[in-house]
């Protein structure tokens, strides 16, 4: 029960995190009229997942090892160039935010807006499927002919039920906070998470033999922060760490933690400096920019 | 609108790689049977294969985690670092599926419960299949089917050869020449249509069919051929016919060693490539013995034998047709058309019911075309055997 929670609550939070944030995002700079495409999004990917899942656990086929992996692989990769794009977009947005130039706000918006749907569904796609699997393995144990077993299944879900509920609290804390501390913290949260998955699709990569040095590990401490502990589960299902971690994984996330930061760091600062007046009143309510 | 665009070509951009990579499910009821699902129980300290041994080709593991943490199962080449296959997130109390399209070697599963370490390590072996998944299964059973069916055809034929030796002999010794050459070559198609397994017993074989031509310095010339020179003495040469105890005496042995024959050809079991192989050898006994005539250089009946050495190849071929209608449906056809060519070539020199003209009415224009056809069904034949077994 305990541990299919924590698989369900690990597979949650890699999912919610993202969400969270960008939903956090919208309200924040009221453009809640662009939210329906997030939810959009989710609900096309946990469709497509579910589906896709249910095809392969029951269907007459199933997917082979390495091209679950390179899904697998290849989406989270995918997902971290979008994840970046968005923390760019919310860094030069929250300029427009915090000054007089209202318009660029909504030109921003409409570009942006396209490709909200796709960062919600690649955050909770790129690991979807193997939810999916993993769910309807549950599934099946409670349906199972041979002494059905309904105690995985409601610790799956209870478990993503948790992280859910995560979401919620974090999103309520996030959007209480100040507009130029919300964008600074949620844009270093997101470029730590997306830098996380990133390692998490080169490892996966790796199984499937697309990219080697599977077995030149960088560091392990499975033995101190064991993956199916409380303390792993959480370090997993939000930063996508990985106690065992090849030098491959570990040398692109302090390459892509390193430039990403810069590059995000340096557009705070450009935001502060030509504007004479604070970013933005220290206690904006949410949804009301200045 | 363009997101709704964009988000399509995303789901087809997953789905579309994945049904390309995709691999046929378990829930076949041959795989419990033939080795092909491997079910492994991942406990808090072991992990149980059901099978240490297993047919290459697509193989099924359902792995059960019958402990308290969640596992995880892989499937490593023999260095154990190479990953084949794993499947990850197997809570306690669940059961997943990996398939696995596995070639011959030897393999190590591994079962990580908490998803850590190198894991609890096994050998698996997995041995040559001759194919792989379903289909495999299919082609072996027919595969089977092909050898038994074979098996007892040569074994039937050999009971004719016996019994028509019996009539034969008893007919030679007892001086009924007139009825002895009348069987001659009907008893001798049955030796013929099997001709290339009674050779395989390298003892027997110069014993009963050398010719004189082919005989060795100081080997004693005994058989059918003997026989029929005595039965059909040539008249450009001076010849002295046997005795009555002469007679008895290689009659008496052509039966004996015909005995002997058959008691081991009752022990036989026959594979796929012999069956091939032999067919193949069939042909070329026609291209090298009797289209030249050199088989029966006294009696002449070489179209007899040249019939049931056809015969015989199509046996064999008509055996393995179903197997390679499967692996090569264009040589199945090349090789059946060409049969029936040869075959009815073959038809125009029938005499009576199951007779034939002798070999010397044939012109060397009619030897040239029986020649070609021989040629030209031996060619694909002799892909018959690489095609069955690859
Ligand atoms: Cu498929």
């Amino acid at each position: 029960m305990l541990a299919n929670y924590l698989i369900g609550l690990r597979e949650g939070l890699e999912a919610t995190l993202v969400v969270v944030i960008l939903v956090a995002y919208l309200v924040k700079s009221d453009r809640r009229e662009l939210l329906p495409r997030v939810w959009g999004g989710v609900a096309l990917a946990v469709a497509v997942s579910l589906a896709f899942g249910a095809l392969l656990t029951f269907g007459p086929r199933g997917l082979s090892f390495e091209a679950q992996e390179t899904i697998g692989g290849v989406l989270s990769i995918v997902a971290v160039g979008f994840v970046t794009w968005m923390v760019m977009w919310m860094a030069r947005s929250a300029r427009s935010l915090s000054g007089d130039l209202k318009g660029r706000v909504d030109v921003a918006a409409a570009a942006g807006g396209a490709s909200l749907v796709l960062v919600a569904m690649l955050a909770v796609g790129r690991e979807g499927l193997e939810t999916a699997l993993f769910l309807w393995a549950a599934t099946q144990a409670a349906a199972g002919t041979g002494g059905s077993t309904a105690g995985p299944l409601l610790g799956a879900a209870l478990g993503l039920g948790t992280a859910v509920l995560l979401g919620y609290l974090f999103y309520r804390g996030a959007v209480k906070i100040n507009l130029a501390k919300f964008f600074t913290w949620t844009g270093a949260i997101l470029i730590l998470v997306a830098a996380g998955v990133l390692g998490y699709g080169l490892h996966d990569l790796q199984e499937a033999r697309v990219l080697p040095g599977l077995d030149s590990l960088a560091f392990d401490v499975s033995n101190v922060i064991a993956p199916g502990s409380w303390i792993g589960t959480i370090l997993k299902g939000t930063l996508n760490f990985s106690p065992a971690t090849t030098w491959l994984q570990a040398v692109a996330w302090v390459l892509y933690v390193g430039v990403t930061m810069t590059l995000f760091f340096r557009q705070i600062r450009r935001n502060n400096r030509p504007s004479t007046a604070p970013t933005a009143p220290a206690r904006t309510p949410a949804g009301s920019p200045s | 609108m363009k997101n709704r665009r964009l988000a399509a070509a995303l789901v087809a951009g997953v789905s579309l790689p994945a049904l390309a990579a995709c691999t046929d499910n378990s829930s076949s009821s041959s795989d419990a049977t033939d080795g092909r699902t491997i079910a492994v129980t991942s406990s808090s300290d072991a992990c149980d294969l059901s099978s240490d041994t297993a047919p290459s080709g697509r193989l099924v593991f359902t792995i059960k985690n019958t402990g308290q943490e969640v596992t995880e199962f892989y499937l490593y080449a023999a260095d154990g670092k190479r990953i084949v296959a794993e499947v990850e997130n197997i809570g306690p109390g669940l059961s997943r599926t990996l398939v696995v399209n596995a070639d011959a070697a030897t393999y190590v599963p591994a079962c990580k419960p908490g998803m850590k370490g190198t894991g609890i390590r096994s050998e698996l072996t997995v041995t040559e299949s001759g194919g792989s998944g379903k289909a495999s299964a299919a082609v072996q059973e027919q595969v089977d089917q092909a050898n038994a069916a074979y098996r007892e055809y040569v074994e039937d034929e050999s009971g004719q050869l016996l019994a028509g030796t019996r009539r034969f002999v008893a007919a030679y010794t007892s001086g009924d020449d007139a009825r002895a050459r009348t069987l001659y070559p009907t008893v001798r198609v049955h030796w013929e249509r099997i001709e290339p397994v009674a050779e395989s017993f390298g003892d027997l074989d110069p014993k009963m069919d050398a010719r004189e031509a082919d005989l060795e310095a100081g080997q004693k010339w005994t058989g059918w051929h003997r026989i029929e020179k005595d039965l059909w003495p040539p008249s450009d040469q001076p010849y002295t016919a046997l005795t009555k105890a002469e007679r008895a005496t290689y009659a008496d042995q052509l039966l004996a060693d015909t005995e002997t024959l058959h008691g081991r050809i009752g022990k036989l079991t026959f594979t796929v490539d012999q069956i091939g192989n032999g067919a193949k050898s069939l042909l070329d006994e026609v291209a090298t013995g009797k289209v030249t005539g050199e088989e029966e250089i006294w009696s002449h009946t070489d179209l007899y034998d040249f019939q049931a050495n056809i015969d015989g190849a199509r046996v064999a071929f008509e055996g393995l047709r179903p197997v390679l209608k499967q692996k090569d449906p264009a040589l199945e056809s090349e090789i059946a058309d060409r049969f029936t060519a040869l075959e009815s070539m073959l038809a125009q020199y029938r005499v009576g019911a199951d007779g034939f003209v002798s070999y010397e009415k044939l012109d060397t224009t009619q030897v040239k075309q029986l020649s070609d056809a021989v040629n030209a069904l031996s060619e694909p034949l002799s892909k018959l055997t690489a095609a069955v077994t690859l």
